[in-house]
């Protein structure tokens, strides 16, 4: 509509006008129209803040589902939809929910077997139990091993499950995982192996492990672990605990580590499907694009990559919605070409 | 661990829903967990707008949402406005249900939808009684909106769907959405503005 008709307009006139409506009611959504319009027309100020008046004046009774009623209705709407897919593949990643494990289990080993994502060897009872799995960029994986640990397995990571003939749970990680690693009765050893010089040793404990960089990663959310560094049998090979909170650093190259206290979250939130942002730099949104989709992020101006910003979203598993995503929080331009991404200043 | 709503107050960034509609309909379930919490709570409102069944309107949209993972292969993917998708989906569901159910057969329900009242902040500056009688004639006043009035005035006033959308939904004429809402309106300001126009002399 022409700025000029709405001249005329009475209070219950604009009261009336869509436009009008959405700017009062929604001013989280800028318009330029009706800001430029009061200015223009600074003496219609009455008259629109009559109408104002009216428009905000229509409310409705509040009516709201508690936290835990919205869970227990997503809950049942799941429970009914595995009635009606009995082979459910992967568990549906929440934003702001909890998973009944016991539910999800069975569904996971379901889907382990059909996907055929899993190999399985038992050639008899007491051979040791194979199992290995990998993910593709883009993708993450959650998994059940027979001992009931849970691990979910990052973008592009490989993993090997093998118990040995004592008992002891061993696995092999190339890339990054989740652990949850279930206590046994018979207190058997959980070992995470890396393909460098560093292990890690566990009961029952939740824990990160991120070796896709020039270092690895390991962080303690919740338990205790202990981490054999160096070549057995030479002499700078030592072990030390992590506490929870602790993060160990290992440097692949040199063979240094160093420890200190973190804040957990912001290195496991990623197998809830939700990226933690506590100054969280475009330099870190580059690792993690690259890490995740195989996207490299490029700057022309490296000023740029300390930009921080703090928060959490959703991480969606589709590189461009993660982009655009990024795009809005830097409130930068990110421009595609191929795996390639030019970043600048809008 | 729970992460999530504890940092919602502050960073949020959300897919557009058109986008995420498109992820859905691929079945990936991230975006149908962010289009269930995008829309609950509205859709809660509306119901509980509707019939002041708290356990009705959990039926209802635990059908919705079950129906829409289910059929989602069949749904376009030019959705416009899932909004309005899913407050017309969840109407259907809520009178299918009500008209099987005896006790709210001819039942004008008075508080469907009714207006809280909310007078403007400057009003409060006068005299309590004045408030309170004010208040009294405006609720008098909005309580000869019928219900379907009301409902239509919600949709556009709470629910933010507009004068088209709202008279799909309630297979109005647009006029007659537009006639409804006119009438609340002049109700309105006939007791809105006296004072009101006192207060800005005053200023």
């Amino acid at each position: 509509m022409a700025a000029s008709n709405y001249l005329s307009y009475t209070a219950r006139e604009f009261a009336m006008d869509e436009d009008f409506q959405q700017w009062v009611l929604h001013p989280e959504q800028r318009n330029v129209f009706w800001e430029s319009w009061l200015r223009q027309y600074p003496e219609k100020e009455p008259v629109i803040s009559n109408a104002r008046q009216l428009v905000q004046s229509i409310r409705f009774r509040d009516y709201s589902l508690s936290a835990t009623d919205k869970e227990q209705l997503w809950d049942a709407v799941w429970n009914g939809l595995e009635e009606e897919e009995e082979a459910t593949v992967e568990t549906p990643a929440l934003p702001v929910r909890k998973i009944n494990i016991w539910r999800y289990a069975a569904a996971v080993m379901l889907g382990m077997l059909l996907t055929g994502g899993w190999w399985w060897w038992k050639t008899g009872s007491r051979q040791p139990a194979i199992l290995s799995t990998f993910t593709r960029l883009g993708e993450t994986r959650k998994l059940l091993l027979p001992d009931s640990s849970e691990v979910t397995l990052n973008a592009d990571s490989r993993l090997l499950y093998a118990v040995t003939g004592s008992g002891q749970r061993e696995v092999w990680l190339d890339g990054e995982a989740f652990f949850h690693v279930k206590h046994t009765a018979s207190q058997q050893k959980f070992i995470v192996h890396t393909y460098d010089h560093l292990d890690v040793e566990v009961l029952g404990t939740q824990f990160n492990v991120n070796s896709t960089g020039k270092e690895i990663v390991v962080v303690l959310q919740q338990g205790s672990i202990l981490l054999n560094i160096g070549e057995p049998g030479n002499g700078k090979a030592a072990a030390l605990y992590l506490q929870p909170g602790e993060m160990l650093r290992y440097n692949k190259q040199d063979g240094d580590y160093a420890k200190r206290s973190v804040d957990a979250v912001n290195y496991t939130s990623w197998h809830t499907g939700r990226l933690t942002m506590n100054d969280f730099t475009l330099a870190d949104a580059a690792v993690f694009m690259e890490q995740v989709f195989g996207k490299k992020l490029i700057v022309r101006d490296t000023q740029l990559l300390s930009y921080k910003v703090s928060g959490s979203m959703p991480i969606i598993y589709n590189a461009d919605t993660m982009m655009t995503q990024l795009g809005k929080v830097f409130r930068m331009q990110f421009n595609q070409r191929g795996d390639e991404v030019w970043i600048h200043k809008p | 661990m729970n992460t999530g709503k504890a940092f919602r107050s502050g960073l949020q960034v959300v897919a557009s829903h058109s986008s995420l509609w498109g992820l859905f309909l691929q079945g990936d379930r991230h975006a149908f967990a962010e289009i269930y919490d995008a829309h609950i709570d509205d859709l809660f409102h509306y119901g509980m707008h509707f019939c002041q069944d708290k356990e009705r309107v959990k039926d209802c949209l635990q059908d919705l949402f079950q129906d829409l993972w289910i059929s989602r292969e069949h749904l376009t993917t030019n959705i416009g406005n899932v909004r309005y998708y899913l407050i017309s989906s969840l109407r259907r569901r809520l009178l299918r249900a009500l008209r099987k159910d005896r006790r709210y057969q001819h039942r004008e329900s008075w508080d469907a939808f009714e207006f809280e009242c909310t007078l403007p902040l400057e009003n409060q500056l006068i005299q309590h009684e004045t408030l309170e009688e004010q208040k009294r004639l405006l609720q008098e006043a909005l309580s000869h909106l019928s219900r379907r009035q009301r409902e239509a005035i919600y949709l556009r006033f709470f629910q933010n769907l507009n004068y088209n959308e709202v008279a799909d939904i309630m297979s109005m004429q647009v006029d007659s959405v537009y006639n409804t809402i006119s009438k609340a309106i002049g109700i309105l300001k006939k007791n809105l503005s006296l004072p009101l126009l006192l207060l800005l002399l005053g200023r």
